[in-house]
Formats: C-alpha cells, structure tokens, sequence
C-alpha cells in the first residue's frame, strides 16, 4: 500500500469523523440549551423579583411579568426560544432589553483576550519548569517542581487572585485593583481586543495601559494554571524519552540534541495540545471567579450578574455562545491532533 | 549574600513598577467608585443607588429634600401651593432652564416625564394610584391632579425616578428605554457611558451655582475586596458603597478616626427587620410573637455583626422622621421572655421551634441569625429552638407573599423621605379577616398582619399635615408595636469614604450624596 494511498484513507476517516462530530453539534446545542431553559424556570425567583425587590405589589409585579412575557405558557416561551435560537437570535436582555448576542459580543473579547495571555503565561511559567524537573529527575529541584505543579493547580483560584490583588494592588500598589482600562483614559475601539486594538491604532500609551490592567489577572492565572503545564510535560516528555523509538534513534548514532528537538519533544507536545485547547475553550467561557475578583467585564462577570438578576434570556445566550465555543474549540483539537499524529485513527 | 542581591532587585523592581507602570493621572476629575455596574441611567429603567446617584447629578428634580428633611424648590420657582380639597398641586417652575440638548424647560416637560414614567417606569407602583392626570395651564406652571388627598407628596416631588428630561431627545423613547445616554437639566453633562464607568463633566449652561470640580469619573467593582482594596492604596478618590462588608466598613471607620480618610454618613434610613408570619402556627400567637421580641438582644448584634455601626433600633420609622425619637417595641428581656414562653405551656420539655430564614447571599442576614440563635441557646435553650434556614434573595422575595416562612430576616430602604414610606409598605392591608391580612402590602412583606384601626388611621393622616400626620403615623406604630408582626432589629445609615485630599462626601435628606460639592482641597 503506497503512502498516498493510505493518507488518503486516512482524510477519507477524518472528514467523516469530522462530519459525525459536526452534526452531532446540533443536538448537543439542542440538549445544552433545553436544559438552560428548564433549569433558570425551575430555580424559584423571577427577573421580576430580582428588580423589583420585595417592595412591589402584585399588581405591579404582574404588570412587568406580562411586560417581559414571562406570563406565556412555558412550552409557548420554549418554541419561541428554540425558534429564535434556530436563527442566532438570543433576544433581548430582560434587564436591560439590549439584544444578549450584543452584550456577547462586547463582553467576549475581554475573555478571550484575558484567556489568551493566562494560557500565554501558563506556557512560559510551567514549560521551562517541567524541563528543569526532568533535567533534575529525583533530585531536590525535581521534587521542587513536582510539588509547585500540584500547588498550583490546588490553589482555588478565587483565593489565588483575592491574593495577588491584596499584595500587588493594595500593598505594594504597582498594579490596578480591577478592570481593563484607566478609566480617565480613552481606549481604542477597533476589534473589543484592547492590546490588538493599541497595535493597530499605534497607540504606545493604550498598549502600555492595557498591559499593565492585564499582566496581574492574566499571570495569576496563568501561574495557577502553569502546574497543569509542567507536570504534563515532565510526565509525557519522561514517558517519551524512554520509549523505543528514541533509543534506536540515539543507538543510530543521531545526537541527543536532535533526538530530543526532532523525535522527542513534537511526541510529548501532542498530549499537551489538547490540554492546551480544551483549557483554551474554558477560559474563553471566561474565569468566572477571576473575573469577579478583578472586575475584569469579560463574559463570565456578565454570566455571573446575568444569574444574580434572574436574567432568563441573557443567561440562556452566554450558555449556549459558551457551549457552541467549547464544541468548535474540541472538534478544531480533535482535527488538528489528528493532522499531527498519523498513528490516530477514527 | 545571593539572597539579600535577590532581595535587592526585588526591592527595586518594586519601586521602578510603582514609579512607572502606573498610568498618568492627566485630569483632575475626582473618582468615585461603587460596587456593580449600571445597566441603564433612564429614570424610569434604574433601580440601583447606584443609578440614581448619577442621575441626580445629570438631573435636576422639582424640589429637593435638605439634610433635616425640608422641602428645597430645585426646577420649582416656589412651594408647591395645594388646593383647599388637597387634589391638586399646583407648582410654578423655574424660567430659562435648559436641558443638556438645548431645549427649554417647561411644562411640558414635567407632563412628558411624568406620564413616561407612569406607563413604562419600572418602579412606577410608587405613584400607586395617586396621580390621576397632569394639567399643563401656561408653560411654567404644572398642576398635579390627584385621586384622592395624600400627605406623602414630598417623597414623589423630590423622586429621582421623576427627574424631568428632554421631551425633544427622548421623542422616540416614550415608551422604550435609553438605557445609555440622559439628557436632564442637571449640574453635569454625561460625556462618556459603558456599564462599568461613565465619565460625566460640568454643565456650562448649567442655571445655578457651578460644581466645585472638574468631572467625575464614575467607576464600578465587582466585590467588596475591591473597592476597599482601591480606597486604602488610593486608587480611587472616593467610595461610595451600601455595600460593603461590615468588617471593611470599621477598618474604614477606624482610618477615617485617625484622619486618613474622611467619612460621610447619610441619615439613618435602612431599617432591618424580622418578619414574623402572623397568619399560621406558631407566631399567629401573640405572647409567643412578644417573646421572641425580648429575646433578641440587639445590642449585642450590633457590637458582633456590625462591630457597633449599625444603630439597634425598637422602632421601625427611621430617627429623622420623629421628633422624640420613642422606642415603642419591647426591649431585650430575656427572664420576661422565658416567663410568657411558660405561660403558653413551653419551656418545661416543650421545645418552641422556630424556622428563621435569612438571605445566604446577604452576609449580615447569617450573622445576625447565628447570633440570635446563639445568644437563645445560652439563656432560653429550653424553651425555644431556631433553625436556620440560608435562602437566596430572589426566592425569598419571591416566597414572600406565600406564607411559607415562619420568620424571615429582611431589610427595606423608604421609596421616598417620608415615615409612611416605612409604614405603609408594612402595614397597610386591603382586605383583612379576623387581624389576618388577605390582600395587601402586608402580605408581601410576609407579615399578614392587618389592623382595621390602622387603615382607618392611615386614611385620616392623608387628610392632615404637619405634626398631626406624624401623631397619626406615631400612633400606627404603637399599635404595630403592640402586636408584633415585625420585630426590628437595627437602622443602618449609607456611608462614603473619601481621600484627605478631597472634601468630606456629605448627604441629602434623601440619601444622595452632592457630587458637585466634592473638590480637591488645595483648589
């Protein structure tokens, strides 16, 4: 069997994988979004209780119900929320009555951008430490490492953060306490990313300004998540570097520096690829506790208010924007792994 | 000797960051910060202090209430003149007014705003049913037709949600909101608005005295950690929170005593209370109601909960409303307490269980349960045993009305600077059987109770003004206080902490803080 042949079996399994997986997303969104709906209506309490408080009347309180069509009967409010989805339209925010996917859509950019420099800082923290654990394996530095990564990763992260924002903002007062901008400054508003918007825009200030509101949140975040890194890779890279393979590449007379860029390390990236993309998918849903604590206005901080105000529509369109996400984010991993290892088969 | 080169650079890294990561403050606006965002400035959608902070600072009302609770003519040119019938107000309004956008402030304007509110106003069941149409006769004259006399005027001519706006810019939002922009009459103009900070600068058009500062920047944090990790490494300018843990508050209180901030008290307006169910077993018994009030120490839940900052309180009218302050409900005593407990064949191997609920996502609430039920356990362990019972707010509001709780710990703000806006949403009730409250306000503050006496008297107060209305008010809460269907437990006032660099934050009568008298002191 030629080579071309068996790539082209093995495209002809990963477009069907792929296939299967995509029109699995309808259903799963479907499941996803049914159980946000039954589950916000079964919770006691009503976006009218939460604006209006205990001081209102009945009479007002029906008035306002009937106002955001809470009055309908749920298999009505259910169709109509289903058929809206079906057209991307999340409706409009019952607090506020702006469309949710604006609201989205404005928040969204935060996340991932705090999501992207978290990961970024997890990768420079946590690599280089499982390499010195490995270079050191069973001595003191080795242990040193191995129980950081399990700190790190044990930390609750609302501690984490409540933490770093005591030391760095209020002690030694070298960062902001909160938020994503000065607030007596104007930002640029290109894409919603602010460091990619101070690039474009060509402002030194803003990118300075952006930076400096995300370097505490995005490195206690990546630091806490740095563990994750480094003990994946000391485990794989170890695992790697014992197998078959590489001995007979070293016995083959090839340099340990080439067998370790060359055979080795792509090997043990691959399981952190994955790692890496479902971790991607998680914080582009946003920190939720991260984004409370730094009053980052991402996603999650809007999610977290949204279900505070029993704000049925906005909670429902966060949740499956989130799902939908996560679902993109796995089948791209699920492709890209298999692109990077030919030995997957589906 | 590698640890002390460490400690050095991280020394020095420490002190370049200080010196140059910090971004420049160029204005001299002040900053002000709170907790949470600010979804909409339209009067008629916000429903946040917060909210109502900002438009009165973008806005102007027809009167204002000062520091004592007098009437201040602010849009008005006069006090308001009522007919000898008391169903109409007439008020004359101030001439060359104009709004943010340009346009006059006139009659129609307060016609506009007030019929706006009345049909899409979130809050508008604070008119109840007391306006029944707005006469414009010239443009700067206004009369208020009501439905039947009311005594509570004051609170809705000085109501932020009736902060006259521009007929002109809100023409396409007679019925929708706008949640993003506001255009009033107000001593600021909003130049920039996002749910988490709105920037707002001086009117230059403004038609009265010009606020002492430059701007103020208007900022929001998600929790309390934040707001008072920002005050005390002063990034901010001033906090302005309801909000705040208690513990915060005393360290800010204790900073404020050693001149490092400065603070700001509102009067005392935010009434905590226990509401007790009236209507079913076991607290439809009155002793037993009588008996939990002289169990509950409140002194001692002051000093724990609130390391004595918030105000014990025998009475639920807030002290600004009364000219001698009386305390009517019975005091803390627990002998007392024990002896009716007896009379009603408890205390002797017959335990009293008593559920009591408190909101889980309200810190406070929890403290205060924990302490009763601890301070109940050390004296009156035989006799009576609470069980809590942690639910999130919503669904308490929400349960409320339907009798499901036996007591419940609440909290209620007046709508408006009046001792009715206490009474009435407590004790009025519209239909009541046998002292049970079937239908009315009562049954939505879980209480049912209802006194035939009391709407009687509630009727006569909106007929009378001045201190017989308050005699009439003073007499409701003695018959409340004779039956217990609340037992209030403090009074607590709104707070603001401002740097020593910016002038002390000071309050209305309403509870609002003056922003334009906030100034840097070297200016």
């Amino acid at each position: 069997m030629t080579l071309g042949l068996l790539m082209s079996r093995n495209l002809n399994k990963l477009l069907n994988y792929s296939l299967l997986k995509i029109s699995l997303i309808p259903i799963m969104l479907w499941i996803v979004s049914s159980l946000v709906f039954i589950l916000l209506r079964v919770a006691p309490g009503d976006p009218v209780d939460a604006i209006l408080g205990s001081g209102a009347d009945e009479v007002s309180r029906e008035l306002l119900r009937n106002k955001l069509g809470l009055n309908e009967s749920l298999i009505n409010q259910y169709f109509s929320y289903i058929n809206n989805i079906l057209r991307l339209d999340f409706g409009q925010s019952l607090s506020t009555q702006e469309p949710v996917l604006n609201i989205i859509l404005k928040s969204f950019p935060a996340s991932l951008e705090l999501g992207f420099f978290s990961i970024l800082s997890a990768m420079i923290i946590g690599f280089p430490l499982g390499f010195i654990g490995l270079k050191n394996r069973g001595k003191k530095t080795d242990y040193i490492v191995r129980i950081f990564g399990i700190s790190t990763y044990a930390i609750p992260p609302f501690w984490g953060a409540m933490l770093t924002q005591l030391l760095f903002s209020v002690y030694f007062n070298i960062s902001p306490i909160g938020g994503r901008f000065p607030i007596f400054q104007q930002k640029p508003q290109i894409t919603g990313f602010l460091v990619l918007d101070s690039i474009l825009s060509n402002n030194v200030i803003a990118l300075k300004d952006s930076l400096y509101h995300l370097a505490l949140p995005s490195i206690t975040l990546g630091f806490l998540l740095s563990g994750v890194f480094s003990r994946s890779l000391r485990v794989n890279l170890d695992k790697t570097l014992q197998s078959d393979y590489v001995n007979a590449a070293i016995c083959r007379g090839i340099s340990r520096k080439k067998v370790f860029l060359n055979h080795a390390l792509p090997n043990a990236l691959l399981p952190i690829a994955t790692i890496s993309g479902l971790t991607i998918a998680s914080l582009a849903g946003g920190a939720l506790l991260f984004e409370v604590t730094f009053s980052w206005p991402g996603i999650a901080l809007r999610l977290h208010e949204a279900i505070s105000q029993r704000d049925y529509t906005l909670v429902q369109g966060i949740v499956i924007f989130t799902s939908m996400l996560i679902v993109s984010l796995n089948l791209f991993v699920d492709i890209l792994i298999s692109f990077l290892d030919p030995r997957i088969e589906y | 000797m590698n640890k002390k080169v460490l400690l050095l650079i991280f020394t020095f890294l420490i002190s370049f960051l200080q010196n140059s990561c910090a971004p420049i403050r160029i204005s001299k606006k002040i900053t002000v910060a709170s907790s949470g965002k600010i979804e909409s400035i339209d009067p008629a959608r916000a429903n946040t202090l917060k909210a109502i902070q900002l438009i009165s600072s973008l806005g102007d009302t027809l009167y204002e209430l000062n520091s004592n609770g007098e009437l201040i003519p602010e849009l008005a040119s006069g006090m308001p003149i009522i007919s000898k019938d008391k169903l109409k107000i007439i008020i004359n309004l101030r001439k060359n007014v104009l709004f943010h956008d340009g346009t006059s402030f006139n009659s129609n304007a307060i016609k506009f705003t007030f019929d706006r509110f009345k049909k899409i106003g979130i809050m508008n069941y604070i008119l109840g049913n007391k306006i029944k149409s707005i006469e414009t006769p010239s443009e700067y004259s206004v009369i208020i037709n009501l439905n039947k006399p009311s005594s509570s005027l004051n609170g809705l001519l000085t109501s932020v949600y009736l902060t006259p706006i521009s007929p002109t810019y809100y023409k396409d939002y007679s019925d929708k909101f706008l949640n993003e922009k506001f255009i009033g009459t107000g001593k600021y103009v909003l130049t920039s608005f996002s749910n988490e900070v709105q920037l707002i600068e001086p009117n230059l058009n403004y038609w009265g005295e010009k606020p002492l500062n430059k701007g103020i920047n208007f900022v929001g944090y998600s929790n309390s950690s934040s707001l008072f990790g920002a005050l005390k490494s002063k990034q901010i300018d001033v906090l302005l929170s309801n909000s705040i843990d208690d513990s915060q508050r005393y360290s800010l209180k204790n900073l404020s005593k050693n001149k490092k901030l400065k603070e700001g008290n509102s009067p005392f307006t935010e009434l905590s209370f226990i509401s007790l169910n009236t209507s079913s077993y076991p607290l439809r018994n009155f002793n037993l109601r009588l008996a939990l009030a002289m169990s509950l120490n409140r002194k001692l839940i002051s000093e724990k909960v609130s390391y004595g900052l918030r105000k014990p309180s025998r009475s639920i009218i807030p002290p600004i409303f009364k000219k001698d302050y009386q305390e009517m409900w019975p005091k803390y005593d627990y002998l007392k307490a024990r002896k009716l407990l007896q009379k009603e064949n408890y205390c002797n191997g017959n335990i009293l269980k008593i559920p009591l609920t408190y909101r889980s996502n309200v810190p406070s609430d929890k403290l205060i349960a924990l302490t009763w039920q601890e301070e109940i356990k050390k004296f009156l362990k035989d006799c009576i045993d609470i069980e809590l019972n942690g639910v999130e707010s919503t669904t308490v509001y929400k349960n409320l009305s339907l009798g499901i709780y036996t007591a419940v710990i609440l909290d209620w703000t007046g709508a408006y600077s009046d001792p009715e806006a206490y009474l009435n949403p407590l004790l009025s009730c519209n239909e009541i059987n046998d002292g049970i409250c079937k239908k009315g306000e009562s049954v939505y503050s879980g209480s049912f109770w209802g006194s035939n006496k009391v709407e009687s008297l509630f009727l006569e107060s909106e007929k009378i003004s001045g201190n017989k209305r308050l005699d009439k008010l003073v007499e409701i809460e003695k018959i409340a206080a004779n039956s217990i269907p609340y037992i209030p437990i403090w009074i607590s006032s709104q707070k603001a902490w401002s740097q020593n660099k910016i002038s002390k934050p000071i309050f209305n009568g309403s509870g609002i803080i003056s922003l334009s008298d906030l100034r840097f002191i070297d200016e």
